[in-house]
């Protein structure tokens, strides 16, 4: 016994510990609120306490069980500089411990996770916002490019992913028909996903008859701009057992940032997802073999396939097979019928989380922000 | 030497109000203030907001409010910035009577061209009146300004 | 909980503008001076977390162009919560190592101001366009506000508010890389003309370019780099509601006793005065100090006012107060709340470049919103507080 207790002691000294790791344990999902995806008529952070409800009623819990929020979402998007002062307190962080990522809100759900493996906090608001309907995103996008060697070409966000399609395309020879059938069998998902964006079918004629907006890419092969909030509550072990019959275990998480330069970079590739992927794998100890759903954040069709390539599922230029294979991606959708800029990466991975409960054992999580994919984080949940 | 270029940021938004807030403006228009209760805590809160940040519920029972308080603070302008109004301009909290929360409002009705006489008249406590646009059109600043209520 | 220390500490000199250079180009500056103050190189780097506000400096989410410094190619998270962005920046990276997820993590901060013609209007969009917006509030109306109830309640005069302008004035001619150096009178500042009332301009901050580095390190890394790490004790944030109408007194900060009451208990400090030798905190307009040291326990409600004239704050009183001239004489916004924590770290090292004799405990502060959102960290020269 007091050996015991003396080897507890010395293994705090020798690891500069101020608590023990064996009682450091898994992180778990509680509580999962999505609101309905698309035009909304309230403002944003009406939307978010929306979210934030749902999450608490999902949970059955009241606010004050939480001990601190982790928000995720942009600015300029919004139109307010600090937009985390309306979403802190929508989130429940009146008198709380409040934090933003302004990124995806797929990176909200990563620092929760550490604020709580660190053993800081017990249970976490992590809320994502987003809201394009009021605001050119275009534009508000450009802006995030230097204002000397990259601003004045006018690339908007959607021709850097368009000029990594038709690199894509180029290096492996993907047809026309390859990326309309991924439309369609995301259109067919959504359909059937109470909250997604876009929900009507369509065929792979029409894909490929819709006009072309930014070459290579036709118009239906283009995500949507939508306004909606993901709430998850995400809780310590021993407290996340007691909240919940069925949590979700955050298995494995990863997140890489590539160049800024897109002349810098090998366009076919989602090379950021890649080395993201590789150390969420890592962390979680399993592979692409062990998962049993994705959810990718394809903004097109393209990257839905270089998504499948670069977190395992295929090898260069064969996404398409997997495609063909009938494994469960994007049961939402993915971000080609919802994309609420800020919150696209969270509402995949909050997607995700509803299948692991509906019993999928393991599933994996992509998102992507910033030009052509420049940052990528990586999500694995189990149960 | 380096190479300096001008750039301006026009990024063009239409900011969606919301049923709460749109209630408030539409009352502005004649020229009553609209605040809500909390249905847990009971403050009633001004502006009204669709939720109460302490207990998270929603807020739907409606309170009118009366258009004049007291000062809670204030403090006076003299400096120009672009976007904001010619100094000099007096900005303050107002609580008004049946509310719980202060107000954020312009005040005025007093000589601003000496701060220190101008607080005096405009001290923390003093009761102040709205003071309306002849024809207000459901924005804020339907509320021209609060003045000090003649003892 | 995994115990971390600040090893490495690199800030640039801030000025009105640096058109020498690119955001990238700052941003490698303050970094390269971190790692060559831990004695560390790029590849010993885990993870970097960036933070800034980010309209100020005419780029959208400049995180990604400035990443390009910050270690591409490697885990990047940006961080972004207004004033209390620096500090919550550093909370973030501290939580990258007490996670135990990586062991040397780098939290950088840029902010170009000078770039923005006007600060302004930028600031001005943080205020809700429905309600607020229009009302007419900039900034320095927000500490203005607090001023007259402060006088109002307490008696607080103008000359002991000039008194905390004087005082980190002086401390800055000591701050090689303090953006404001000239030293000030009680005089001087008593007849600077009036911006908000009650505050004047030298009751001011300026508005700065600038960049600040700071490495984080797992203990067992901390002990190999350094003898003399800073050990980080505890931090703390909390947001107050969003209507700054809602704050229950002006004349009293209560939102920020809550958080610094939470920052001690995790300590263990029972009397701030006397465990904490130094604070570093976030005060661009001198009544915010005033505020700030009552409302953290240094002073009595009402009686913060005359620390400074009583020589209390200054670098050989008795509570040292922003010894680095503060954030009264250099504000690049969204990377000022760095600074504290990097300055305080600094003075447990005892490598301050105006220090505190003996300081082994130190307190880093921010603010953000409009008066909605604090950020506390807390360093030591131990890994617990000694009394």
């Amino acid at each position: 016994m007091l050996t015991g207790f003396l080897q507890i002691v010395l293994y705090l000294l020798i690891n500069n510990c101020y608590i023990s790791e064996v009682l450091l344990l898994k992180v778990g999902i509680v509580g999962i609120g999505i609101t309905s995806f698309g035009v909304h008529k309230e403002p944003f952070y009406n939307i978010a306490y929306e979210a934030a409800k749902k999450a608490l009623e999902d949970a059955e819990m009241e606010r004050h069980e939480i001990d601190n929020v982790v928000l995720g979402g942009y600015d300029v998007a919004v139109g307010r500089t600090i937009s985390n002062m309306y979403t802190a307190p929508a989130a429940g962080g009146y008198l709380k411990d409040e934090i933003r990522v302004s990124d995806d809100a797929a990176y909200a759900l990563a620092l929760a996770y550490m604020r709580i493996k660190s053993g800081i906090f017990d249970v976490a608001m992590v809320l994502g916002y987003g809201h394009c309907s009021e605001t050119p995103m275009e534009l508000v996008e450009l802006l995030s490019l230097d204002p000397f060697f990259h601003r004045d070409l006018g690339i908007s966000y959607q021709m850097s992913y368009a000029m990594q399609s038709y690199a894509y395309r180029m290096r492996y020879g993907i047809d026309d028909e390859t990326a309309a059938e991924v439309v369609v069998r995301a259109r067919k998902r959504a359909s059937k996903y109470e909250y997604a964006h876009v929900r009507e079918e369509v065929t792979a004629d029409e894909v490929l008859s819709s006009e072309m907006a930014i070459f290579p890419l036709r118009k239906l092969e283009l995500p949507p701009w939508s306004d909606g909030c993901v709430a998850l509550i995400l809780a310590e072990e021993t407290i996340a057992k007691r909240i919940s019959s069925e949590p979700v275990w955050v298995e494995g998480l990863g997140w890489h940032t590539e160049n800024y330069y897109l002349g810098s970079r090998d366009l076919a590739e989602l090379f950021s997802t890649k080395k993201a992927a590789e150390k969420a794998y890592k962390m979680a100890g399993c592979d692409a073999k062990d998962v049993e759903a994705a959810e990718v954040m394809d903004l097109t069709p393209y990257h839905h396939l270089m998504a499948l390539e670069a977190l395992g599922f295929a090898a260069s230029g064969r996404g398409k097979e997997v495609v063909e294979s009938g494994f469960p991606v994007n049961s939402s959708g993915g971000a080609l019928c919802t994309n609420a800029h800020g919150t696209t990466g969270l509402f995949l991975t909050a997607s995700l989380a509803l299948q692991i409960r509906d019993g999928r054992d393991r599933g994996i999580a992509s998102a992507v922000s910033g030009y052509a994919a420049q940052n990528s984080i990586v999500t694995i949940l189990g149960v | 030497m380096v190479l300096r270029i001008e750039a301006k940021w026009e990024i063009p938004y239409v900011h969606s109000a919301g049923e709460h807030a749109t209630k408030f403006f539409e009352a502005l228009k004649e020229k009553k203030i609209l605040g809500v209760k909390c249905p847990k805590c009971k403050r009633v809160l001004v502006p009204p907001r669709a939720f109460c940040e302490r207990c998270h519920v929603d807020t739907d029972e409606w309170v009118e409010v009366k258009d004049e308080g007291v000062v809670e603070t204030v403090t006076i302008n003299y400096a120009r910035f672009t976007g904001l109004p010619d100094p000099p301009y007096a900005v303050g909290i107002v609580k008004l009577d049946g509310a719980d929360t202060g107000m954020l409002a312009y005040l005025g009705g007093v000589d601003l061209s000496d701060w220190k006489k101008a607080h005096e008249k405009l001290k923390v406590g003093t009761r102040v009146k709205a003071v309306w646009k002849d024809k207000p059109e459901g924005r804020i600043t339907d509320i021209l300004y609060f003045k000090p209520v003649e003892e | 909980m995994k115990r971390v220390a600040v090893v490495g500490v690199g800030q640039t000199k801030f000025r009105t503008r640096r058109d020498d250079k690119t955001h990238p180009e700052l941003t490698r500056e303050a970094v390269s001076r971190a790692l060559e103050h831990a004695g560390i190189t790029m590849d010993d780097v885990d993870a970097f977390v960036f933070g800034t506000m980010d309209p100020f400096d005419g780029i959208n989410c400049p995180d990604r162009w400035s990443s390009t410094a910050a270690g591409f190619g490697k885990p990047f998270m940006k961080i972004s919560t207004g004033g209390t962005t620096g500090l919550t920046t550093g909370i973030a990276a501290y939580q990258h190592v007490a996670s135990g997820l990586f062991d040397v993590v780098v939290a950088v901060c840029t902010q170009r101001v000078g770039e923005n013609v006007d600060a302004q209007p930028v600031l001005n969009t943080a205020v809700d366009p429905i309600y607020e917006r229009y009302s007419g509030v900039g900034a320095i109306s927000v500490a203005a506000i607090q001023a007259t109830v402060h006088m109002q309640k307490y008696g607080t005069t103008e000359e002991q508010m000039a008194w905390v302008s004087v005082k980190d004035h002086e401390n800055a001619l000591k701050n090689p890389y303090a953006h404001i150096q000239k030293r000030l009178s009680v005089e001087d500042v008593l007849s600077s003309p009036v911006v908000s009332s009650p505050l004047k301009l030298y009751e001011c901050c300026p508005r700065s370019d600038g960049s600040v580095a700071v490495v984080f390190a797992s203990g067992e890394k901390a002990e190999e780099i350094r003898d003399n790490p800073a050990w980080i004790l505890a931090e703390s944030s909390i947001s107050d509601s969003y209507f700054v109408g809602d704050r229950p007194d002006l004349a009293v900060w209560d939102s920020l006793t809550i958080a610094g009451r939470r920052l001690y208990r995790l300590a263990g400090i029972d009397d701030p005065k006397k465990d904490i030798d130094v604070a570093e905190l976030y005060s661009p307009f001198t009544i915010q100090e005033i505020l700030e040291l009552e409302a953290l326990g240094f002073a009595e409600k009402g009686e913060g006012a005359g620390l400074a004239e009583e020589g209390v704050t200054f670098v050989d009183g008795d509570m040292p107060t922003n010894p680095s001239g503060g954030v009264l004489c250099t504000n690049p916004i969204g990377a000022t709340g760095l600074v504290r924590l990097g300055e305080a770290s600094l003075q447990v090292m005892g490598e301050a470049s105006n220090q505190v004799d003996g300081a082994e405990v130190a307190l880093a502060h921010a603010w953000g919103g409009t008066l909605q959102f604090h950020a506390l960290m807390l360093v030591s020269s131990h890994k617990k507080l000694r009394r």
